[in-house]
């Protein structure tokens, strides 16, 4: 059978289980667009190429399948770069698909021709510039491959005009070229190592499992709640760790580091033995590095080597899947009370309740906690960037695995509303709360066309308090007050301007919102609730730059 | 943290593909590791490409670029080769003008070092010079006074000694 180079794609994406692409046509992509319906792959349209990368990266941390956008050549593979550095640096498995001009063209700066691959090289885990048709099917597979296996990440595939159109027979594919992923192998050197880990962690007295993101992307989670359940080991969650284990015992000691709450930077502080799984020490988790955990042996298991050490010197650690690492170890660990160690995390649990140090998240707090009663236990909840996002995983108890979705390595403002409908298409079993803030909302605000258009159900609620809420913090406590830049005033009306894009909404304030989550919650399609929130409320605790993970700021200071 | 900077050899198997050189050089950027000489070419296999590459740099952070290195998708292995059980060569073209005056001492030097003469033409000859580093520059100090007009040398080749 003779097929054109597109179609090939889509074929081949489809054969990969591929059902959705979120994307933006162009004159270079439109020989895909051309026949993408016949492929039976639906293509959402978007209003913004980065909107498709969000929604893709939401898609893919929604289900855990690969998530895969495309764009035109030029300003649209541009415009997906922000999309692509959020999805590699919270490791989504993503496939960024970009146009590119003829090949013959290629490096005479013909109209609309940019060097993706080369603008994209330190942001993707890799990228295939697609020369020849009979590479295509190969490409694609090799592509999804890498995308999803080891440490996900993005992969460009750029996809010249004159190769998508060109024709080419199923016997002249190449087969070659698959490049065989290493598989990561558990031997008998890992399994020497992790014995060591074992018997370090049950000899521990007050241990602690500090747990990252990893264990969300190697699907480990009722593996992890064995371990933590036979050794009875309490944990901490760095920011995207958080959904990866529900206890309801007490275990669970929060988030760990710049945002986190007083009691895991605590405890984590006085620890004899930490283990950390799927987490790379990032400087958000860690603070002053000197001073993290300083009894603490640090002992790590990771899929990716070049995440062990890179922060902070363990003391052991294996190169495994975490899953797999995580089953070994249970057998590993012995049943231990460890009665001292829970009686002192629950006396400073006390102590916290009592003088209110970690209820610093106000009247936004309150609201969020009012919003996850009202919605079903299955809700997933997509966070921005700032105040919104801290109050939101501070305050949203997780309780299913992916149930909290946040931009947490590169910070990227603008993501949730794209990210919350690529979550909401791919897990359709589930309701999608988007929590924001105004400066957030307002990056992505022309995807509530997408929302509308194709009735996504997303509950949006949008924090307003008319300013960059977390750059103000910062300005108040470490910039004398001085609120430059920061200020983006309360004369845009959001609940007129979602009723402009179809959406029904409502405001509220952050004080008395129950009518207003009532609704949000009761809606049968899209929805957005504005919630006036007062400039001054901030979050607490938090760590001053230069401060070690106790050293926090409880409140305002006058 | 005071540490010793020494010379690192690494020797890379990579895919032979268009644009991986790219992506290791990239890596390197990224560090900040500088590279004092950088040699790639193919292997017995045409897919298969060996990038040898010489640092001065302290070990730790020469192990955290060889990591970063593995994890590109068109690197095969990562060897980092010591002195004592690898063989190392590079080799050094001279461009240099024959008179009247330099004349003797230069076929001396010739014969002394065992230099070939792969080009002559009028009287600028090409001197071909292969050793170790300290051979190749020592050869190169004793020209410079005859009056040598161009150099070109390649980074250090290396090979693991014994299979």
């Amino acid at each position: 059978m003779e097929r054109t180079g597109a179609e090939i794609l889509l074929n081949t994406l489809s054969e990969e289980g591929v059902s959705e692409i979120f994307g933006y046509p162009g004159a270079s992509t439109l020989a895909i667009h051309d026949c993408i319906n016949e492929t039976g792959i639906r293509h959402l349209l978007v209003r913004h190429e980065q909107a498709a990368a969000h929604a893709a990266d939401g898609y893919a941390r929604a289900t855990g399948k690969v998530g895969v956008c495309i764009a035109t050549s030029g300003p649209g593979a541009t415009n997906l770069v922000t999309g692509i550095a959020t999805a590699y640096m919270d490791s989504t498995p993503m496939i960024a698909l970009t146009g590119q001009v003829t090949t013959g063209l290629l490096g005479s700066d013909a109209f609309q021709e940019t060097d993706i691959i080369g603008i994209t090289m330190p942001i993707t885990k890799h990228s295939f510039l697609v020369q020849d048709v009979r590479d295509m099917a190969s490409t694609v597979r090799e592509a999804i491959n890498i995308a999803t296996s080891g440490r996900p990440g993005p992969v460009v595939i750029d996809l010249p005009r004159d190769v998508l159109a060109a024709r080419c027979n199923d016997d002249e594919e190449g087969g070659g070229g698959f490049l065989e992923q290493q598989e990561i192998h558990f031997g008998e050197e890992e399994l020497r190592r992790l014995k060591q880990i074992a018997r370090l962690l049950n000899e521990s007295e007050r241990p602690v499992l500090l747990v990252g993101g990893g264990v969300k992307l190697s699907q480990a989670f009722t593996e992890l709640a064995d371990v933590i359940q036979k050794g009875n080991i309490p944990f901490v969650t760095t920011m995207m760790g958080i959904g990866s284990v529900y206890t309801p015992n007490g275990f669970n000691l929060g988030l760990i580091g710049t945002h986190g709450t007083d009691l895991a930077n605590r405890i984590v502080h006085q620890s004899d033995f930490i283990l950390a799984v799927g987490a790379r020490f990032s400087d958000r988790t860690t603070s002053v590095i000197e001073e993290f955990a300083p009894l603490a042996t640090i002992a790590q298991i990771d899929v990716d080597p070049t995440s062990i050490g890179k922060n902070i010197k363990t003391d052991i650690s294996v190169v495994s899947d975490i899953r797999v690492a995580l089953q070994e170890l249970l057998g590993l660990v012995t049943e231990k009370k460890r009665e001292d160690w829970i009686d002192r995390i629950d006396r400073e649990r006390e102590r916290i309740a009592k003088e209110g140090s970690d209820d610093g998240c106000g009247p936004a707090g309150e609201c969020i906690r009012m919003v996850q009663e009202c919605m079903p236990e299955k809700t997933i909840a997509v966070t921005d960037v700032g105040l919104n996002q801290i109050w939101a995983i501070r305050s949203w108890k997780v309780k299913i695995p992916r149930g909290l979705i946040t931009p947490g390595g590169l910070g990227t403002m603008g993501f949730s509303v794209p990210a919350s409908m690529g979550a909401r298409i791919g897990a359709i079993d589930h309701e999608v709360v988007v929590f924001t803030g105004d400066g957030g909302f307002f990056m992505n605000i022309q995807e509530l066309a997408t929302i509308g258009f194709y009735n996504i159900p997303v509950k949006i609620v949008v924090f307003n308090n008319g300013n960059l809420g977390m750059i103000r913090q910062i300005q108040h406590h470490f910039y004398n007050s001085r609120y430059r830049d920061s200020r983006l005033s309360d004369l845009v009306d959001i609940t007129e301007i979602a009723k402009g894009f179809g959406i029904p909404s409502e405001k509220v304030a952050a004080e008395d919102p129950r009518k207003g989550i009532e609704k949000l919650c009761g809606s049968e399609g899209p929805f957005l609730l504005e919630v006036v929130v007062d400039e001054n409320n901030y979050v607490y605790p938090i760590i001053p730059p230069g401060k070690s993970n106790v050293e926090m700021i409880y409140g305002r200071s006058e | 943290m005071k540490s010793e900077v020494k010379e690192h050899v690494i020797s890379m198997l990579v895919n032979n593909r268009p644009g991986v050189l790219a992506r290791v050089a990239g890596v390197f950027g990224r560090l900040g590791y500088n590279i004092e000489s950088l040699c790639v070419a193919e292997t017995i296999s045409s897919k298969v490409s060996r990038i040898t590459s010489v640092s001065k740099a302290d070990p730790a952070f020469t192990e955290k670029v060889k990591k970063q290195l593995n994890r590109l998708v068109d690197v095969i292995s990562v060897a980092e080769l010591e002195d004592d059980t690898s063989a190392k060569r590079e080799m050094m073209l001279i461009g240099i003008t024959i008179d009247e005056k330099n004349r003797p001492e230069l076929s001396r030097a010739i014969t002394m070092f065992g230099c070939t003469v792969i080009s002559m033409k009028d009287s600028y000859c090409i001197l071909q010079v292969v050793g170790n580093r300290g051979d190749v520059e020592t050869v190169l100090n004793f020209l410079t006074p005859l009056g040598v007009k161009d150099i070109a040398r390649t980074g250090a080749v290396a090979l693991e000694s014994g299979a």
